[in-house]
């Protein structure tokens, strides 16, 4: 071996060796010219390791991550009124993370499972500059419930999520549980999926999956997190729902296959997950929060063709919320926002196409609006917005290096394309136990859209995680 | 994951390598050998329950011995599935991921038709995501490229089945390995064959008195050696012969992946509704079938 690949893998042995990726004192001999029909693996070569983790720490899985995350591209942005804002290259997210899971079957029948997540912000990151510059920590248990199964039954009490629908990241019937998308690190429902305190019954009828759920404390999406990209300065204060009477959601779900496809309808009462805020009263304070119940009519299947996987799901939703704009009689009034219960269709129709046995490629498009807007308003009032709202998605992926190195590409769009964001990110497998994610977003509003103040933004970071 | 339960349910490589049986005939062909030890292979993957654990690295020479240059990618995963269908060759089966930790949890249920006109089914269950997922899988028998076994040297192909039709099959000689009377089989695909294969020619050494495969020499367009299979730790399990490791070698890119048998029970009882998409999401009813299933072997 000359000296200069030497020089390298003995850097690369100091540096590595620490996380566990280099045997160092197995760095091998050139292998060329070795006769491979007296090959000789020895015994131990792989070997179960004897693992030391005591019985009480094996249902816990832990995953420590680091994240850096930094607003890119300096520029300035123009607001809907002329206005222009300056968008500064800076960091947004230092923070470190601890995600812990417990997954215990603790007799047979019962099982008992939760996570939570703690974090630390640290300087440079948005909410350590909320806090008044100082590290700021954050804790939050996002499952824990017991499970009690028999043969043909299954009941679940506790924070939980419940998922409705076949499209995943746009689907109309994703409902049930409240999101939050604090920053751009999370632009996937999946991460952005909040629990809620639920009692689900499941049934199992042959082919057949029936499954109803409770909620006797429904929760509603968070308001943006003070500092985030996502903040905006209220005329009022947003406060938490004050519940003053007593709310609940129930629903049902039934679930079966067939050759090629799965099939499901359901229907839940529920409220929205997004409060209704008006001014207070008295002009300043807390803004006043309204809880909007609807009841929901939901169908959704799919249905596979070779490698061509399509996806529906339909839902209606009676009296639900619409934003309106009023224009009074009297023409020295100014016209004023307002809320109508309308009823709401929407679908979205997706699909899944494996390329090769590594690359697949995913599109969903959602759109939703309501139904006979004109025969339902009043004469002097009308829609705010679009009468067809909605977005679409679209993602690639690609595995390589034998599925250590992996690379997706998503780009969501307003169905408008008012906002549009792109996102590539690669996630590198260095170890059994470390992985390493850049991702580069970039996102693009028009002035009237409600993520104008991102426009032209391209962020770029990366998180180093260790699971355990 | 799907592919990886298979290597367990019909490969003529893998599976030749994992199973025979303890009969011993003189004479027969290339083509006898194969079927017996695919026979043999069959009646041991069905209403079976393992537990496997799969470590790849990049390899090289140390003393003389292949030594792992870097620490392992271990992936382990327990499997129950049972055949069905004409003939025992349909197949369905859940497994789910012990190791690694990041991936502790996935599930996946497969339903494999040996009818290629039929598609598979196949069925995942990520916890982010919340709910079980359909994947278009297309049919193992599709005109595709081999794919890799959960990022390991093992390939769909190296599993493959019920393909005896589809090579020219030839005992070179009979020979000796590892202390073992073999027959060196040699199997060439055919014109359509030839275009869903990476291996031009494959050379199998099958133990004579076992009719476990003990090795397998791949061969591409050139003739070059592109991998190598090696099988040890033979025991007899339920009156069949098993192969507990097998060690792939990738001899172009020195990479080696070692797929390790911890438990393999067959001939067990596997309720019907354990197959099922329950199986993904129920993890209490899981545990307790599994539970069910482990005293049925002790």
């Amino acid at each position: 071996m000359s000296r200069a690949p030497r020089f390298r893998l003995l850097l690369a042995t100091l540096v590595l060796s620490p996380l566990g990726l280099v045997y160092a004192q197995d760095i091998p001999d050139n292998i060329d010219g070795f006769d491979f029909d007296s090959v000789n693996f020895g015994d131990d070569l792989f070997d179960q390791a004897q693992s030391n983790t005591p019985a009480w720490l094996e249902p816990f899985t832990f995953k420590l991550s680091q994240q850096l995350f930094a607003q890119v591209n300096e520029h300035s942005v123009t607001r809907a009124d002329g206005s222009t804002d300056r968008n500064n290259a800076a960091i947004e997210n230092s923070r470190f993370s601890l995600l812990t899971r417990y997954q215990n079957p603790f007799a047979p029948g019962w099982l008992l499972q939760a996570s939570a997540q703690a974090k630390v912000y640290w300087p440079g990151d948005y909410e350590y500059r909320a806090n008044d510059e100082r590290i700021d920590t954050e804790f939050r248990l996002n499952e824990l419930f017991v499970q009690r199964s028999t043969s043909g039954n299954s009941l679940k009490l506790g924070a939980q999520t419940v998922v409705w629908g076949e499209n995943i990241g746009n689907s109309v019937l994703d409902v049930i549980n409240t999101s939050e998308f604090r920053d751009l690190t999370i632009i996937d429902i999946e991460d952005a999926r909040l629990n809620q305190w639920l009692l689900v019954w499941d049934r199992f009828i042959g082919n057949h999956q029936l499954s109803s759920f409770v909620n006797l404390y429904p929760e509603f999406n968070p308001p943006p997190v003070r500092g985030s990209p996502f903040f905006f300065e209220p005329a009022f204060n947003l406060t938490d729902y004050r519940r003053d009477q007593a709310l609940f959601e129930i629903g049902s779900q039934m679930r079966w296959s067939l050759a090629g496809s799965d099939v499901s309808i359901m229907a839940a009462y529920l409220y929205e997950n997004q409060l209704s805020y008006s001014a207070p009263p008295s002009g300043t304070g807390d803004a006043q929060s309204m809880a909007n119940d609807y009841l929901l009519l939901g169908a959704s299947a799919n249905r596979a063709i070779g490698k061509l996987l399509l996806n529906l799901d339909i839902a209606y939703s009676h009296d639900i919320l619409v934003n309106i704009l009023v224009t009074p009689a009297d023409p020295r009034e100014a016209a004023y926002l307002a809320t109508q219960k309308m009823n709401k269709l929407g679908a979205t129709l997706g699909f899944e196409y494996a390329i090769d046995n590594d690359q697949s490629i995913m599109m969903g498009i959602a759109a939703q609006g309501a139904l006979s807007p004109a025969a339902r308003l009043a004469g002097n009032a009308a829609l705010l917005g679009d009468e067809v709202t909605g977005n679409a998605l679209l993602r690639y992926s690609n595995n390589m290096r034998n599925g250590d190195l992996q690379l997706a590409v998503t780009l969501q769009s307003a169905l408008d394309a008012a906002s549009v964001l792109g996102s590539v990110s690669l996630n590198y497998t260095l170890s059994n136990n470390l992985a390493l994610m850049g991702q580069v977003i970039a996102t693009s509003a028009k002035r009237d859209s409600a993520l104008a103040t991102l426009d032209q933004d391209l962020r770029m970071g990366m998180t180093l995680s260790w699971t355990f | 994951m799907k592919q990886f339960y298979q290597c367990l349910t019909g490969g003529a490589l893998l599976c030749a390598a994992l199973t025979a049986s303890s009969s011993t005939l003189a004479q027969m062909s290339a083509r006898d050998i194969l079927e017996k030890v695919e026979d043999a292979q069959r009646t041991t993957t069905n209403s079976a329950f393992n537990r496997i654990q799969l470590s790849s690295c990049q390899f090289g020479v140390r003393d003389n011995q292949i030594t792992c240059a870097e620490r392992p990618r271990v992936k382990a995963l327990e499997s129950v599935g049972i055949n069905f269908g004409p003939q025992n060759k349909d197949t369905r089966s859940v497994s789910v991921v012990l190791e690694p930790p990041a991936e502790k949890g996935i599930g996946m249920l497969s339903v494999t038709y040996d009818d290629s006109d039929q598609d598979n089914e196949t069925w995942l269950y990520l916890s982010a995501l919340g709910t079980v997922k359909r994947i278009a899988s297309g049919n193992s028998d599709d005109d595709t490229e081999p794919a890799s076994i959960f990022g390991s040297e093992f390939t769909t192909e190296d599993q493959d089945t019920g393909k005896l039709d589809e090579y020219a099959l030839t005992i070179l000689e009979e020979n000796t390995e590892s202390g073992r009377e073999v027959w060196k089989i040699e199997s060439i695909p055919n014109e359509a064959r030839a275009r869903k294969t990476r291996y031009a020619r494959t050379v199998q050494y099958i133990d004579k008195e076992r009719f476990v495969m003990l090795r397998a020499d791949m061969y591409d367009q050139h003739d070059r050696e592109v991998k190598r299979l090696i099988a040890s730790r033979v025991e007899l399990i339920n009156d069949v012969w098993v192969a507990r490791s097998l060690t792939m070698m990738n001899l172009v890119s020195n990479r080696l992946s070692n797929m390790a048998i911890l438990e393999i029970n067959t001939g067990i009882d596997v309720p019907e509704d354990f197959l099922t998409q329950r199986t993904l999401t129920d993890v209490a009813f899981r545990e307790t079938e599994l539970q069910k299933l482990r005293e049925q072997i002790d």
